[in-house]
């Protein structure tokens, strides 16, 4: 098997899963289809260093900061829905229209 | 004595302290706990304050008298209580270094002492006034308050031993006759008239200011004592005209006009100085341009107007002029502009009292024309007489205020109302309620037209005759060190002047007496007209059927007064037959004032009238008995320098009969005159000059328009200065730099706010396309380089910025082919190369990053030829020893160590020896890296 070229697919689908997270949070409305889309990129980001640490395998740094991420998206995951919870029983919505607080 | 004069030496005087420290106390104390003291305290301390000051005063005054006996000199107690300041600067010479000394010290001569005398006596008498005049007045405690600080003030004017001194008292009394005038401030008119008295003053403080400072800057002293022994400095002249050396427009004029324009004109120091020093008398003493003060002073109540505005503060210009008599006389210019103004000043203001019906204003006006006289007086060179004329208008004006101000306060119990009540056309048959005041009246009436024998007589007869006698002749005759002649000013000062001063002064003589005259027949003699003013009073002839209720409803205002009531209250048919006002009295009745307040007036009178004796003039002409001009010989020593230069015309002994007649003349006309008017003619006759030239009597009554015109001119023209000002702080610093920096700037913030909508959508958006930008930045291949030259040796090294997939192309050969070095892309980061001097090499560079993108720069070094300024030294041959030690000192900063001929640090901070051969390469050369091989950064050693 070809290492080399096989890198590029696992590249394009990192690039594309995380244009699609990207553009699904600046897009998107709904709080949360916005985490959902934050989880996109985060694990796009995660598939892209596994796939590195594949092609350079001597180095383990991308599974390990894989985990790192992970760990880090469950916990924010866990916080941002509670916000969103708190959110909803102040606004009755989760329409982040709607969160304009911190307006001028 | 003897034992006074050892507990106050002549040099250490602290009995100043005492007269100048118990007013203070006075009114310190009155001022902090006058309030809870209650009246008779306050009014037990003011006195005693003053008494105490008076009786120091005399005591002072005795000793003097005694060391003056047999002295020679001016004899003078001093007494400094501490230094001040002392101002360094210097004068007009190259070598006149000034080191003036301004200290807290006081002085008594002659002069001062009568001064003391008068006000320390006369203020104590106008306290024992006060104490009944403003026994009801709520602000009593505050009232002594401020008469004991001008008492204060005063004293520190007089007994002052140099200007700046005199100054603080000059400043302290215009601050008290404020605070006075507007005693009753809660009307506005009082607070205007105070206002009106500070700031007029305060034009003249500006001359005495400059004054001084031209003493200090001329003379360099400013002491009384310094100031005489150094007056010869203002003997020089001083070029006025143009200021710098010519008038900038007249280069637009024709050639007569600027040659006049450009014309150097010249006046002596000293007139200057004088004519200063006239300007702030002029705002103290109310002299004609100034005068518009003293009138509206009136609002204060009467016993201030006694003291400060008849018996001292306005002396003090009398008093700045006398003081400085030697500086005033080495001008003669500015002693006849004095002389003139008086004399205009006196008849100025004779011609507005003769149409005014406010007792009051008659009086002001009446001491706005005798201060005209003592500055007749004065400016004539005649100081003894100009002062003796301070005093005796000290006593008879105080005793004409204060019997005024004894009507006044009769009259009050039936007119409430001020101007009514002090409108002469509401008074009339005084004289047979208030017998005492009539008769002090009328003394001081008698001093001031000019009685014989009065002390008005005297003083004012002696300043006619020394007006018209009497010229200040040029300064040669002063002994000081540098004289120049009289023709600075140019100023001859003619026997026609003198004619002139006299025949002005007489006039304004004939309308005193007049105008005097009319005012006490008018406020003292005839029938009473005040009855018909009391408010709700009902003319009982009027009203038959309700003299009853009349009567009932205001009877009884006074009880004291009520006994007449009685006896008619069931006797209507009574009134018809009696002449109201005259034969019984409706309503409170004008009665005699309490003796607080009639004995002041005793003692006033008394010495209007027979103090004349002090310094009878015209009786000593006649007699030539010495003790008649006791005050002369008194104030001898004070004026010794000044009169020097005061002659006489010869033809003054022939003259001094015809001015006697005349002084009589003028008396008796105006007396007669006045007296035909009113009492034979009942005013009918004014009435009807009145009715024929209603614009002359309207011109006088308005006081000569003077305030109109200051109105119109100088008010105006500030008021103008204020509008202009409103309209720049509104528009400009208001719309254009506050409101529309505020405008602009709440724009952009609008601009701005609308990034902030709250949604963090948004605000990742913008993150991520921050992002990108500083991606792209990342990307592009930067191809700036590093250039290490080395002028003096030739060597040059270019080093390309490193990056993360760079590759390099260079074209550093040095043919101009425009070719590169290699076709394809290397890692070589870095190139060196040597050059000529004068040679120029162009090295381009090109730079790929890892996704292709290619970017060129071009450099174009140039090896300068070597300046004329630089070291031999770097010549020098060096050996291979000093070559070794050169190494290390290359590479690091190692302390100097001994070899032959090396410079510190020269351009680049390497030393490098110039001998041909000897090269180091200074950077490691890379040349053709390998392909693939991981990217190598130039790399310094």
């Amino acid at each position: 098997m070809n290492l080399s070229t096989v890198i590029e697919h696992y590249l394009f689908l990192s690039t594309v899963v995380f244009t699609i997270g990207a553009i699904g949070f600046l897009v998107r409305r709904n709080i949360l289809v916005q985490l959902m889309s934050i989880e996109l990129m985060l694990n796009s980001v995660n598939l892209l260093l596994v796939a590195f640490n594949r092609q350079h395998t001597s180095n383990m740094s991308g599974q390990m900061f894989a985990f790192f991420i992970i760990a880090v998206a469950a916990a924010e995951v866990a916080v941002g829905l509670a916000i969103v919870l708190q959110f909803y029983r102040l606004r009755a919505t989760v329409n982040s229209d709607k969160a304009t607080e911190l307006r001028h | 004595m003897e034992l006074l004069s050892q507990i106050f030496p002549a040099q250490d005087f602290s009995l100043l302290g005492v007269i100048l420290g118990l007013p203070a106390i006075g009114a310190l104390v009155n001022g902090l706990f006058g309030k809870r003291l209650g009246k008779e305290a306050v009014t037990l301390m003011a006195l005693s304050a003053i008494g105490g000051a008076f009786i120091a005063a005399v005591t002072s005054f005795c000793m003097l008298q005694h060391a003056s006996e047999g002295a020679h000199e001016h004899v003078r107690f001093y007494y400094k209580a501490w230094e001040w300041l002392s101002l360094k600067g210097q004068g007009p010479g190259v070598a006149d270094f000034r080191d003036v000394r301004l200290d807290v010290a006081f002085s008594l001569d002659a002069l001062n002492a009568t001064m003391c005398l008068v006000i320390t006596g006369i203020g104590f008498l106008i306290h024992l006034y006060s104490s009944k005049y403003m026994e009801h007045d709520p602000g009593y405690y505050r009232f002594f308050t401020y008469l004991n600080l001008f008492v204060f003030s005063m004293l520190v004017l007089v007994l002052g031993d140099s200007l700046p001194i005199l100054f603080v008292g000059w400043e302290g009394v215009g601050l008290c006759s404020y605070l006075l005038i507007g005693f009753w401030f809660s009307e506005e008119a009082n607070a205007s008239a105070g206002k009106k008295a500070f700031i007029t003053n305060r034009i003249g403080d500006f001359g005495l200011l400059v004054a001084m400072g031209l003493l200090a800057y001329y003379v360099g002293a400013l002491d009384w004592v310094g100031i005489d022994e150094g007056r010869g400095q203002l003997l020089k002249a001083v070029k006025i005209w143009p200021v710098g050396d010519h008038v900038p427009i007249a280069n637009l004029m024709p050639e007569g006009v600027k040659a006049s324009l450009n014309e150097a004109r010249y006046v002596s120091r000293a007139t200057l100085v004088a004519l200063a020093l006239f300007l702030g008398a002029m705002g103290k003493s109310a002299q004609f341009i100034l005068h518009v003060w003293l009138p509206d002073a009136m609002a204060g109540p009467t016993p201030v107007s006694a003291l400060i505005h008849a018996a001292t503060m306005v002396t003090a210009g009398v008093y700045l002029l006398c003081r400085l008599s030697g500086v005033m006389v080495l001008s003669p210019t500015a002693m006849f502009i004095v002389a003139a103004f008086g004399a205009f000043t006196a008849f100025f203001a004779a011609t507005v009292a003769l149409v005014q019906n406010d007792i009051k204003k008659v009086l002001a006006y009446s001491t706005v024309s005798q201060l005209g006289y003592m500055f007749l007086g004065v400016g004539v060179g005649a100081f003894t007489a100009g002062f003796f004329h301070v005093l005796t208008h000290a006593f008879f004006k105080a005793c004409l205020f204060l019997g005024a101000g004894s009507v006044i306060h009769a009259m009050h119990a039936r007119i409430h109302d001020t101007d009514q009540s002090q409108d002469m056309r509401n008074m009339g048959g005084m004289a047979k309620f208030m017998p005492g005041t009539f008769i002090t009246f009328v003394a001081a009436w008698a001093a001031i037209v000019g009685t014989p024998l009065t002390s008005g007589f005297f003083s004012k007869d002696e300043i006619l005759y020394k007006a018209k006698t009497s010229f200040i002749t040029g300064p040669d005759q002063i002994p000081v060190a540098e004289m120049r002649s009289l023709s600075i000013d140019n100023f001859v000062w003619t026997e026609s002047m003198g004619t002139g001063l006299y025949l002005v002064g007489w006039a304004a003589a004939i309308m005193t007496a007049f105008y005097m005259t009319r005012l006490v027949i008018g406020t003292f003699l005839g029938d009473f007209k005040g009855w018909k003013i009391v408010d709700g009073w009902q003319d009982p002839h009027a009203h038959d059927a309700h003299g009853h209720d009349a009567h009932d409803v205001h009877g009884h205002d006074h009880d004291t007064h009520g006994h007449d009531h009685d006896g008619h209250a069931d006797d209507v048919p009574h009134h018809h037959h009696e002449t109201p006002g005259v034969d019984h009295m409706d309503g409170p009745v004008p009665h005699e004032s309490p003796w607080q307040m009639t004995l002041p007036l005793w003692i006033l009178g008394g010495l209007a009238a027979f103090a004349g004796f002090f310094n009878a003039g015209a009786l000593y002409h006649i007699t030539h008995a010495e003790s008649l001009i006791s005050l002369e010989h008194w104030l001898h020593p004070v004026f010794s320098s000044a009169s020097q230069v005061v002659q006489e015309r010869e033809s003054a002994h022939g003259f001094f009969w015809v001015g006697l007649s005349l002084a009589i003349v003028a008396w008796l006309s105006g007396v007669l005159f006045a007296g035909w008017m009113y009492i034979q003619k009942q005013g009918v006759p004014a009435a009807q000059l009145q009715a024929r030239f209603p614009q002359v009597h309207a011109f006088l009554f308005d006081k000569w328009r003077v305030d109109e015109f200051y109105q119109e001119t100088v008010i105006g023209a500030l008021d103008s200065l204020a509008e202009i000002c409103v309209w720049f702080d509104r528009w400009v610093v208001d719309g254009i730099l506050a409101r529309a920096s505020a405008f602009l700037i709440s724009l952009v913030g609008a601009l701005l706010r609308q990034f902030q909508n709250g949604r963090v959508q948004t605000y990742s958006a913008f993150t991520a396309f921050g992002l990108f930008l500083v991606g792209c930045y990342v990307i592009t291949p930067h191809d700036a380089a590093r250039v290490t030259s080395n002028h003096l040796t030739g060597k040059y090294a270019i080093a390309a910025t490193p990056g993360f997939g760079y590759s390099y192309r260079w074209d550093a050969d040095g043919d101009e082919k425009g070719e590169w070095d290699s076709k394809k892309f290397g890692s070589r980061a870095e190139v060196d190369f040597d050059l000529e001097v004068n040679a120029t090499r162009v090295v381009r560079l090109q730079v790929m990053n890892a996704l292709g993108a290619v970017n060129e720069q071009k450099f174009e070094i140039t090896r300068p030829a070597p300046s004329a300024d630089e070291q031999p030294a770097l010549r020098l041959e060096m050996t291979e020893e000093g070559l070794k030690q050169a190494r290390p000192r290359a590479a690091g900063r190692d302390a100097a160590r001994p070899g032959i001929g090396q410079p510190s640090a020269g351009p680049t901070g390497q030393m490098r020896p110039t001998a041909p051969g000897k090269q180091h390469p200074p950077t490691l050369d890379r040349r053709a890296a390998p392909h693939g091989a991981s990217p190598s950064h130039g790399a310094e050693h």
